[in-house]
């Protein structure tokens, strides 16, 4: 069994609605995702998906729980460690791309290697644009890019800091039906020639029978059945 | 990429809006150094009348004030003038043809004569003799450099020293004729006079001077003063305007004769005996005169402090107020525009927190911004004030008659006010850079 890359333990996450009361949103016992696994997380709107991904990302603390990513307790950290972690060994790749509209799509790449650890390296943001078909793009800005294209920097942005794992947060909502195969394959195909793991959240049944993994995140999170 | 490459791209992407942030900046400092370096070469170039190697002027009757502003800066009109005879009571019994010495002549060092009245080409024509550069000093007792040639002499009626500025801005040299108008730049062409030296640069209204001889002055048309039938002396007044050699002693024609003689000002050194201070003898002399009905005597020092403590001081705080006002309404627009900006740029900053950027990474990016724009815009305005200076320069000399140009600079000022103005466009980017500080990541993902 390959080690875990990100594992939870009794998340709980809630939040405090306008008029004082407080929504559970995650109550998950437990999760976890191996090294090099893809798998797809289903589950509807409002269901909770992108705060689960906000929580193992270390974006959001979570109430009570342990989330572990890479072998480290992320809960324990300060907030500019769990920054820092959360570049060195995450990718995250949004339902928007989220591009930065005044970067071309190279300096998109380099811009995330400049919080990481290391030092930002042009020549392996190069080639991880040429990897992804983007040869002839590495100088425009993304309004000056396809859709396809835009979804196909967003991915190597997620891969720039060699990751762990890349958490994908509905990659195919925003695209055409004739697009959403060519973003499943890939972020699917990236993620193995890279070693990397993969979750992909999304409400999209067919995009979720693709992976070898289906989780249905009502199933293992309690929230909603119970008011804390 | 550095933050400081992530500050600038975000400047370009917004080019528009960052432009008029800088642009706002740069008019408001733009403003503040033209203010200041004004204010302070107006208050230089008055404060210049000390130290010019007299400390009385005498002229006629009228505003005192008047009367130095005309002599000393070249700028207002001459009040009237005085008599020759009136002018012979400073000499002493040597420099008198009648060998005896004037009444005021115990109390005064020296006594140099002007006449004024003639132009060439909008400068002022200072007729006078060659005691004025040969005695006289530039201020702080310097005393006058030639850039090229010499003094005119007292025998070469016809030579002519101009300032540095006239010289430069018509294109005179040594060896040149001019000829001045009379009373105004259209007025009646006179005699020309050749240039025997042009004036090192003073920085004071002398650069704008064109100085004659006044023997030759004198000579020409209008300037002999009209005496009743019988009293002689149409003769040589009526030499001028012959043909004659154009060297500065050109075959000097007879003088004017004493009795057609008037002079507009005299610039006086009171005497100091016995090494007592001359302001001592100024003090009694000035009464003396001002007792007399044929002139009053002024103390530059005196009136131009007068002047300054009455009008260019209150001026110059109302300027500060103003520029102040100025400032601050430029620091304001900077923060609504870097508020509107960080308001623009919240979804980037939600995605560079994501991809790992640290709280202070966001907030030194901004504030890194605001120093490219606050830096550049003050660059630009520093620059831009210089070249108001530079461009509203001849109003200024016309009017104040104050040389003032792209170089001319208030260190001091320019020192303290020029980086504080660009602190507090950075200060004000502090409210922006804690928006971005304080981002909320998973609201905007």
């Amino acid at each position: 069994m390959p080690e875990p890359v990100i594992r939870l333990e009794n998340v709980r996450k809630s939040f405090a609605m306008p008029g004082g009361e407080r929504v559970d949103i995650l109550d998950v016992p437990g999760f976890v995702l191996a090294a090099g696994e893809q798998a797809a997380l289903e589950g509807s709107s409002g269901s909770g998906k992108s705060t689960l991904l906000h929580v193992i990302s270390g974006i959001m603390r979570p109430d009570s729980g342990l989330v572990e990513v890479a072998g480290t307790d992320i809960t324990r950290l300060p907030e500019g460690q769990r920054d820092r972690l959360r570049a060195d060994t995450l990718g995250l790749v949004f339902q928007q791309f989220n591009l930065l509209p005044g970067f071309t799509a190279l300096e998109n790449v380099l811009v995330a290697m400049s919080f990481a650890s290391g030092k930002p390296d042009r020549n392996r943001a190069t080639a991880l644009l040429e990897a992804v078909g983007l040869a002839h793009r590495l100088h425009h800005k993304p309004a000056e890019l396809s859709i396809g294209q835009q979804q196909r920097v967003a991915v190597a942005r997620a891969l720039a800091n060699r990751p762990r794992a890349i958490l994908a947060d509905e990659p195919t909502a925003s695209v055409d039906a004739a697009h959403q195969q060519q973003v499943v394959d890939l972020l699917k195909n990236t993620c193995t020639e890279h070693g990397v793991a993969l979750l992909v959240v999304t409400h999209d049944p067919d995009v979720a029978r693709q992976f070898p993994r289906r989780l249905k995140l009502e199933e293992f999170n309690r929230a909603g059945r119970h008011k804390v | 990429m550095s933050l400081l490459g992530i500050a600038w791209r975000s400047i370009r992407q917004r080019l528009f809006t960052s432009g008029l942030t800088a642009l706002s900046l740069a008019l408001g400092v733009a403003l503040v150094v033209a203010t200041l370096v004004i204010g302070g070469v107006v208050r230089d170039a008055f404060a210049s009348g000390q130290g010019l190697g007299y400390n009385l002027i005498v002229g006629a009757k009228g505003s005192p004030l008047q009367l130095v502003l005309n002599s000393v800066y070249l700028v207002s009109k001459p009040i009237e003038n005085i008599s020759w005879r009136f002018y012979q009571e400073f000499l002493p019994a040597e420099a008198r043809p009648d060998g005896v010495a004037g009444r005021y002549a115990g109390s005064v060092a020296k006594a140099v004569p002007i006449c004024m009245g003639d132009y060439f080409r909008s400068f002022r024509v200072v007729g006078t003799n060659a005691a004025y550069f040969d005695t006289l000093t530039v201020g702080d007792g310097r005393p006058f450099g030639f850039a090229a040639g010499r003094n005119f002499r007292d025998d070469e009626f016809f030579g002519g020293v101009l300032g540095s500025t006239v010289a430069t801005k018509l294109g005179l040299a040594v060896g040149d004729h001019f000829s001045p108008t009379h009373g105004a730049d259209d007025g009646l062409v006179h005699d020309p006079f050749t240039v025997t030296g042009i004036l090192a640069r003073t920085d004071t209204p002398v650069d704008r001077g064109v100085y004659v001889n006044m023997e030759g002055f004198y000579l020409q048309e209008g300037h002999a003063k009209p005496v009743p039938e019988g009293e002689g002396g149409d003769e040589a007044g009526a030499e001028a305007g012959k043909e004659r050699d154009l060297s500065p002693a050109g075959g000097n024609p007879a003088p004017l004769p004493f009795n057609q003689r008037e002079v507009t000002a005299i610039l006086v050194q009171t005497a100091s005996p016995g090494g007592m201070p001359p302001e001592l003898l100024a003090m009694g002399l000035k009464t003396a005169i001002n007792e007399d009905r044929d002139g009053q005597a002024a103390e530059p020092v005196r009136e131009i402090r007068t002047l300054l403590d009455l009008f260019v001081r209150p001026l110059e705080l109302l300027l500060l107020l103003v520029t102040t006002l100025v400032v601050i309404v430029s620091a304001i627009g900077i923060l609504v525009s870097m508020v509107g900006s960080a308001l623009e740029r919240s979804r980037d900053v939600a995605v560079m927190r994501a991809l790992g950027a640290r709280r202070s990474h966001v907030l030194t990016a901004v504030l890194l911004e605001a120093i490219i724009l606050a830096v550049g815009g003050g660059l630009v305005g520093w620059l831009l004030g210089h070249g108001i200076v530079a461009a509203i320069g001849p109003l200024i000399t016309t009017n104040a008659g104050v040389s003032a140009g792209f170089f001319s600079a208030a260190p001091l000022g320019e020192a303290l006010l020029v980086p504080f103005l660009v602190g507090l466009a950075i200060l004000s980017a502090l409210l922006p850079a804690l928006a971005a500080y304080r981002t909320d990541v998973a609201k905007w993902l």
